[in-house]
């Protein structure tokens, strides 16, 4: 039975693991502008990155940005996973597929769409002009603002899956008992539903908190060359000054910030409902 | 059996002939102007490796240590081809293969590439908006330009060599720029993630003007934005965009009769017509028109600087933090 995962194992090894192993190490090298990298063991990139005011400002962003819109997912996702998940239909495959259907487009092409309603003369400034709600174009385009709505479209759907394949398997009879008994429709959810769907809502929150985390596209096409998240920083490093030991440091840096919240947050999470 | 289909194997691969380059007009007028017509009727099959130059640049460093690579031709920019002909990536170019080489003009060769096409840095204003033309580029400090004046981001090297040469540096030293530069950030100065965010900008007249290649702005010109260009007195940096063969090509010759095909009279003033490259061959005869807008002058040839391309790579890194960290942050 355990030969079962070997080829999963490979692949990750293969892939994932030992390219890390040579990022790791490529970090610890030194950068040279006419040699781009020079050979050593040293922890100077990293320690350079971690007091370096720039990429402080920069982790924080990303880590705000990552909150922010993993909350704002999980607000809007959560009703419309409840009703997705307690969808009694012939057409409830219909809907699943509605709700992937933002995912058959790549980022960048949506993240285009967005472009074309956000700037200056796009259709939404272009709308309220023609209205006269406005009198000079809104700035929409290049703002964080524009970032949050790019990467709350693009993650919502894996949030509203991931929680109604829970409510899914809830008994609906749960719900008929508690009301039986007198709860309230708002009690019955905060005492019955949301305590059950706990574990949907955690693997929903990682998994959309890691994608916020690493997003590039968005960031780079919505949010515009002032506003700076990790990915599109490590990107900078790597390929517009070839600085490849630096762009390895802080590519790391990310994953530390990534995996030591993800793993905070579900301890915290899990602590929390074995109480209840 | 072996030995039977080794020579087919081979010809099959001298037939194909991999060239990095841009995508868009780019890619489109290297199908249409040497792929098809020089090429295919030698038997070379050309594909396209379509990518940005910064990828291309970071995959060419990558592969420099393989024994095969995955490119037969790389089109670079000339500071780009500094930074990667340092690393030994590239084959000396052979007089021998190609035949058009005495055609090109000697102050654009180099050891390991041929220069396709080049251009000027040159500022480019909204004639409609802009009723006094700036003449250098100091003039975009003048605080009537206010938030009026736009950058590419992706053209930062550039952008910070106009500030320095606003300041009273030059191509050996960027350092005054960096001043210049946060003196413009007060300005409100615009920046734009890409060549064609700024031209959308250009057009909907959010700026006026802008620090641009001469050929963008001939090319934009075309597409119906009212544009005209300056080249300013403190001097227009030349860029010139340059082809080589890496020293891993799986087909050398194949690349090398590719380079050849880029220096094709005909290509080259076809280029020129289309996106307002000037060619470097001595050989291509521009219409009057077109030579009139995107060719220089003799007294602003005068003014062409060009790149001291080991400063401008050491420094490349200081330039990009300076502009990521200071003038953006």
């Amino acid at each position: 039975m355990a030969l079962l995962v070997l080829p999963a194992c490979l692949l990750v090894l293969g892939l994932l693991i030992g390219p890390m192993i040579l990022m790791f190490r490529i970090s610890l090298n030194h950068f040279s502008p006419t040699q781009l990298m020079i050979e050593a063991f040293s922890v100077d990139n990293y320690v350079r990155a971690a007091q370096d005011p720039y990429y402080q400002e920069i982790i924080l962003t990303t880590l705000g940005m990552a909150l922010l819109c993993t909350a704002l997912t999980l607000v809007i996702a959560y009703p419309a996973a409840y009703w997705v998940g307690r969808l009694q239909s012939r057409w409830k495959s219909l809907v699943v597929i509605a709700t992937l259907f933002p995912l058959l487009v790549g980022n960048v092409v949506r993240s285009a769409g967005w472009m074309a309603l956000f700037t200056r003369d796009g259709l939404i400034n272009t709308t309220l002009l023609k209205a006269h709600v406005i009198s000079e174009p809104l700035a929409l385009m290049y703002t964080p603002k524009a970032v949050v709505f790019g990467i709350v479209a693009v993650v919502l759907p894996y949030m509203i899956l991931t929680i109604s394949a829970v409510i899914e398997s809830i008994p609906r009879d749960l719900e008929d008992a508690a009301a039986n008994l007198g709860a309230s429709a708002m009690r019955t959810f905060w005492r019955v539903i949301l305590p059950l769907s706990a574990p949907g809502v955690a693997a929903g929150s990682i998994l959309v908190f890691v994608l916020c985390m690493n997003t590039y596209a968005t960031a780079v096409l919505l949010g515009g060359p002032r506003f700076k998240m990790m990915a599109p920083a490590i990107f900078d490093q790597f390929v517009r000054g070839n600085n490849w030991p630096m762009g390895a440091a802080l590519a790391f840096m990310l994953l530390a910030v990534t995996m030591s919240f993800t793993i905070f947050g579900s301890i915290a999470f899990a602590r929390r409902y074995r109480v209840r | 059996m072996l030995a039977s289909n080794a020579p087919l194997a081979h010809a099959a691969e001298s037939g194909q002939v991999v060239v990095g380059t841009w995508g868009g007009d780019y890619g489109q007028l290297l199908s249409d102007l040497i792929d098809k017509p020089l090429l295919a009727p030698k038997g070379i099959e050309v594909l396209q490796d379509v990518a940005n130059a910064d990828p291309r640049k970071t995959k060419l460093l990558a592969e420099r240590q393989s024994r095969r690579g995955s490119m037969d031709v790389a089109c670079l920019s000339d500071s780009d081809h500094y930074l990667v002909e340092a690393t030994d990536a590239f084959e000396a170019i052979d007089p021998a293969k190609i035949s058009r080489l005495d055609k090109v003009f000697p102050e654009l060769r180099t050891k390991t590439a041929i220069p396709h096409i080049y251009s000027a840095q040159v500022i480019l204003y909204n004639v409609n908006q802009v009723k006094t033309p700036p003449t250098s580029w100091a003039d975009l400090w003048d605080p009537k330009w206010r938030g009026r004046v736009g950058l590419a981001d992706i053209l930062y090297p550039n952008n910070t060599i106009m500030a320095a040469l606003a300041a009273g540096g030059n191509m050996s030293n960027y350092d005054p720029g960096e001043k210049k530069l946060m003196e413009l950030r007060s300005l409100d100065a615009k920046i734009y993630p890409s060549n064609e965010a700024l031209a959308a900008a250009l057009k909907s007249e959010e700026v006026w003007l802008t620090s641009m290649w001469l050929a963008r702005g001939f090319m934009w010109k075309k597409a119906g934005i009212p544009l005209s260009h300056v080249v300013p007195k403190e001097g227009a940096v030349s860029i010139v965009f340059e082809a080589s063969v890496p020293r891993n090509a799986r087909n050398k010759d194949g690349g090398f009769a590719y380079l050849d095909a880029m220096l094709d009279p005909k290509a080259q003033a076809a280029f020129a017509d289309k996106m307002g490259y000037v060619p470097t061959v001595s050989d291509a005869v521009l219409p009057e028109d077109i030579a009139k807008q995107v060719s220089l002058s003799e007294a602003d040839r005068a003014r062409l600087l060009k790149p001291d391309y080991k400063y401008h790579t050491e420094r490349m890194q200081r330039t990009l933090d300076f502009w990521n960290k200071e003038f953006k942050g």
